[in-house]
């Protein structure tokens, strides 16, 4: 259905819920928004259980694995039964998701990711697309279509109580209403180095500015060898960082364990944590042995709590990205259920 | 079973064992509860209760994701029990249980006894209020969460060691002055109040005399020395009384004819002739049905025009347009009463009952000249609806079953110490900024001045032989010998307010306890100190077959705190005032933060469904 065309009385019912707090504008933009969702791991079922029931236009699910054993810690689509082990995932999944709503067209598409980067036109038909659970190799690849593509990509992944999200939007403008202050702002004004706010529309009568703000995204390799992140946080903030940050993305330089009980060396994320504390300029002192143990155990694991957490914020940034409302996540969340923080950096 | 590998990695065995034995109680099966029900099982609890009683209705589906649209009008907690067997991949025992949780007969303090944990998945305040002390009772660790739109917030209780969740008072609704809602509207939300509170009410509901306060003549005389304006409101709400009988003894059209003519035109023309209510304000402009008689009719027989005005709740209506929707369902309102109905209460969900309120307040909006709202945002304010998504719920659930789970870290079966595990919680509230998602803050101690937990609780465990043979000299006798009250100076309140026993008033000493009245299982009896050097004690009477040794909760009980003993005396009042210390873990937040969390965790009720 187009962007025009009212909402129906059907789907107003439906959606009252959520009408009510985004307003009629938004539901009609998530009903034209095709979105491509890469994986559909622990995270990926969260993501695409909160954008069916949002009522976005088309979900395409891109997954060629194969179910294993231990998909069933997080994945709640999968049927209660053994024997579907060692089948294609996606098959099994798509109806059980479409009968959250079913106004929302799924497709399912079990080539692998790989094949598709060999013919990237591929990704011209989405509006936004959600990667999880990529290595590093593919997330840089991807992420070189996505820009050449002008499509905004957000990347996510789990790790037992940790997590993160990254993202590389381009460029989203945003219209938040404010209070207006003593002193109006000014169009034109940097908020800092990728905000921007670009228009100011004051009403009297109500006293509130209309501010159009521009957010720009850097791409995501840019993001694995940034110098800013000691530029954004205070003296005290910087000596009680959390590892998990750079634990998460030494995490990209490993590959998933192919037997499920495996763990990650200790030594070897120790050395390369320390290196990336390092390369970042932050307090090798944050990676204690508490949080070795933590991500050497539970690197790729899938708890569904977590899971539920990170997808339902990124699900949320993604109902704001298509809103226009506020600005989106730029452009590194890292969720750490330890010490119940989920900073964002600016890296 | 290769299934749980990562619940062990991430649990670890210890705490994972524990989890898979432990029986657990869900409170709520609607937003929230349908993301932590999924999380909770997806963890391996051992055994779950679930207790709702509600049923499901469509606007639940754009969150409640364990229901589907042929569930409509089922149960939500059997019907969520049967959904996640789906993805009950490590054997969770699920036990639903539809009903209140308030009810005392259904869910017995031995019944709540056997939970090692209670998650709280509520949308209403006297159920969370209800649940909070019986965890306070209990000493059983509760996990209270709630959302409302984009926000949302997780609180670990742990009884007597961290606040509950009386502790902080939380926001009432709002309410106006009967002046304005009956004689001077200025706001579209007056308008509806009188339509639903006052109007509908009179009109359709059980009868009673005070017109849910709008008709509370001490109440108007506090507001108002207005003689004219007080008399008038006693002509207005007796003429009412006359209109009700209409609804019996006419047709449809006379019915409708009387409402509109004395409600918008002969009520307003009375109101012009009080000058005193009009010096500042604009006056308002009577309703003249002659004028739009022709039209009405002339829509009221075409079934595409009627159906075209019905179809658009977002719109706006006319004044014709109000008229017709008034026409039909007071049509409608009448012919239930005729028939089998006895009364008719408001209820958002019934579209006569809101097309009524809707279009009498927007006609009394234009007679005042106020703005006219639409159906869809008249629904919300008359049927205080709180905007709820699934993401939201998604997050806070998570973040519920997570710090819930964090519990089961140390082996609390034999004692209630919450010392160390209190120290390592936190509240979590959303809170979106450009540097981060959410805000946590350390728990404190309770609030001395919380009428909850200022008291001590517990039981009063007594077998039926036992009610049957003992008296009242016992039971005081026992209460002295196990909390040494000085000079024996003890007094007994069963129930909200029944004095059965102080040192000036010994008559009931020899009864057996099973001749007060009142004295069963279930009832509070607060026991005080005449002195009033000790705190009080609320026991929760415990009528059971057998009970271990102790009749009496092996506590000591502490200095009186500051509190009034009236205020507490079963009531569920909050404080009045707040003593707000929400501790922000010092060094992550600037100060302008601090006071967000507590401004939030007061704005934040839970989700209506
Ligand atoms: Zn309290």
């Amino acid at each position: 259905m187009s962007k025009d065309e009212a909402l129906t009385a059907d789907e107003i019912a439906l959606y009252d819920r959520q009408i009510r707090l985004w307003g009629m504008a938004t539901q009609l933009r998530l009903r034209s928004a095709k979105v491509l969702i890469v994986n559909v791991g622990g995270v990926g079922t969260e993501i695409v259980k909160n954008l069916v029931l949002g009522g976005l236009n088309s979900i395409e699910l891109l997954d060629s694995s194969v179910v294993k054993e231990e998909d069933f810690a997080a994945q709640f689509f999968l049927p209660n039964d053994d024997s579907i082990i060692g089948q294609p995932k996606l098959p099994i999944i798509v109806e059980k998701i479409k009968e959250l709503n079913n106004r929302v067209k799924l497709n399912i598409n079990t080539t692998p990711l790989e094949s598709i980067f060999e013919d990237p036109s591929y990704f011209k038909q989405f509006d936004l697309i959600i990667a999880t659970e990529l290595n590093r190799s593919q997330l840089f690849a991807l992420n070189q279509h996505t820009r050449a593509l002008s499509i905004p990509l957000y990347a996510t992944g789990l790790h037992g109580l940790f997590g993160y999200i990254i993202t590389d939007l381009i460029e989203h403008y945003s219209t938040p209403q404010k209070e207006a202050g003593n002193q109006l702002r000014e169009p034109n004004t940097k908020i800092n180095r990728s905000k921007t706010i670009t228009k100011v529309d004051f009403d009297k009568g109500s006293n509130t500015e209309t501010l159009t703000i521009l957010d720009e995204f850097v791409p995501i390799p840019q993001i694995f060898k940034s110098k800013e992140l000691p530029n954004q946080l205070n003296k005290r903030q910087l000596k009680r960082l959390s590892a998990s940050f750079p634990l998460i993305f030494s995490l990209f330089e490993f590959e998933k364990p192919l037997n499920p009980e495996d763990v990650i060396d200790k030594e070897l994320l120790r050395a390369k944590g320390i290196q990336l504390c390092e390369q970042y300029g932050i307090p090798t002192a944050s990676i204690t042995e508490e949080y070795l143990d933590m991500f050497s155990n539970q690197a790729f694991t899938e708890y569904s709590p977590v899971a539920a957490v990170l997808g339902g914020t990124l699900a949320q940034d993604v109902i704001q990205f298509l809103s226009k409302k506020e600005s989106p996540i730029n452009n590194v969340l890292i969720l750490d259920s330890v010490k119940s923080e989920m900073p964002i950096y600016l890296l | 079973m290769a299934k749980d590998t990562y619940l062990k990695k991430i649990l670890g065995n210890d705490r994972y064992s524990r989890v898979r034995q432990t029986k657990i109680l869900m409170v709520g099966a609607g937003g929230i509860g349908c993301e932590l029900l999924k999380d909770l099982v997806l963890t391996g609890y051992g055994e779950i209760h679930i207790v709702d009683l509600d049923t499901i209705t469509l606007s639940n589906l754009n969150r409640q994701f364990l229901f589907r649209h042929h569930d409509i009008d089922k149960s939500k907690s059997l019907t969520v029990a049967k959904a996640v067997d789906s993805f009950n991949y490590f054997d969770t025992k699920l036990v639903p249980h539809h009903g209140n949780i308030m009810d005392a007969k259904q869910f017995p303090i031995t019944w709540w006894s056997q939970f090692s944990y209670i998650f709280n998945a509520l949308d209403n305040l006297e159920a969370r209020r209800y649940v909070n002390r019986m965890c306070l009772y209990l000493k059983t660790p509760l996990m209270e969460s709630g959302t409302t739109g984009f926000d949302g917030q997780i609180q670990p209780i742990y009884p007597y060691y961290s606040e509950c969740f009386d502790c902080q008072s939380k926001v009432t609704p709002k309410t106006f002055p009967v002046c304005t809602i009956r004689s001077t509207p200025s706001q579209p939300v007056h308008c509806i109040t009188w339509a639903k509170e006052f109007l509908f009410h009179q009109l359709f509901d059980e009868v009673d005399s005070s017109a849910g306060g709008l008709n509370d003549a001490a109440k108007i005389k506090s507001e108002t020395d207005d003689k004219d304006e007080i008399e008038n409101m006693t002509k207005e709400f007796n003429e009412l009384v006359d209109l009700r009988k209409l609804i019996f003894n006419s047709d449809a059209r006379t019915f409708f004819t009387e409402l509109v003519n004395k409600i918008f035109k002969v009520d307003v023309e009375r109101l012009l002739l009080i000058e005193t209510l009009w010096k500042s304000r604009q006056k308002p402009v009577p309703l003249i049905i002659t004028q739009y008689e022709q039209d009405l009719i002339r829509i009221l027989d075409d079934q595409t025009e009627l159906q075209k005005i019905f179809g658009d709740e977002t719109k706006v209506w006319s004044t014709l347009e109000n008229l017709v929707i008034l026409f039909k369902a007071s049509e409608s309102l009448q012919r239930r009463l005729q028939g089998e109905e006895s009364f008719l209460s408001f209820d958002k969900d019934d579209e006569d009952t809101l097309n009524f309120v809707t279009a009498s307040a927007n006609l009394r909006s234009i007679i005042f000249n106020i703005e006219v709202k639409s159906k869809f945002d008249i629904k919300q304010i008359a049927g205080n609806i709180i905007p709820a998504i699934a993401t939201t719920n998604a997050i806070i659930s998570g973040f519920s079953s997570l710090s819930g789970t964090n519990y089961f870290k140390y082996d609390f079966e034999e004692t209630q110490d919450f010392s160390r595990i209190y120290q390592e919680s936190s509240s979590i509230f959303i809170s979106i900024k450009p540097n981060k998602y959410i805000t946590s803050a350390s728990l404190v101690g309770p609030n001395e001045r919380c009428p909850t937990s200022s008291i001590a609780r517990g039981l009063l465990k007594l077998t039926p032989v036992e009610v049957k043979e003992l008296s009242l000299k016992w039971l005081v006798d026992k209460l002295i010998e196990q909390y040494d009250y000085a000079d024996e100076a003890v007094a007994l309140i069963l129930g909200k307010s029944r004095l059965i026993y102080d040192v000036d008033f010994d008559d009931n000493l020899e009864k057996r306890l099973g001749d007060l009245s009142g004295f069963t299982d279930g009832e509070l009896l607060m026991v005080q100190d005449d002195d009033g050097e000790l705190e009080s004690i609320e026991l929760y009477i415990s009528i059971v077959e057998d009970h271990e040794s102790d009749y009496l909760p092996q506590i000591k009980l502490g200095p009186k705190k500051a509190i009034t003993e009236e205020s507490s005396n079963g009531s569920s009042g909050a404080p009045d005032v707040a003593t707000d210390t929400i501790v922000i873990d010092e060094e992550d937040e600037d100060l302008v933060e601090v006071t967000e969390p507590v401004v939030k965790k007061r704005k934040i009720e839970v989700e209506v469904l």
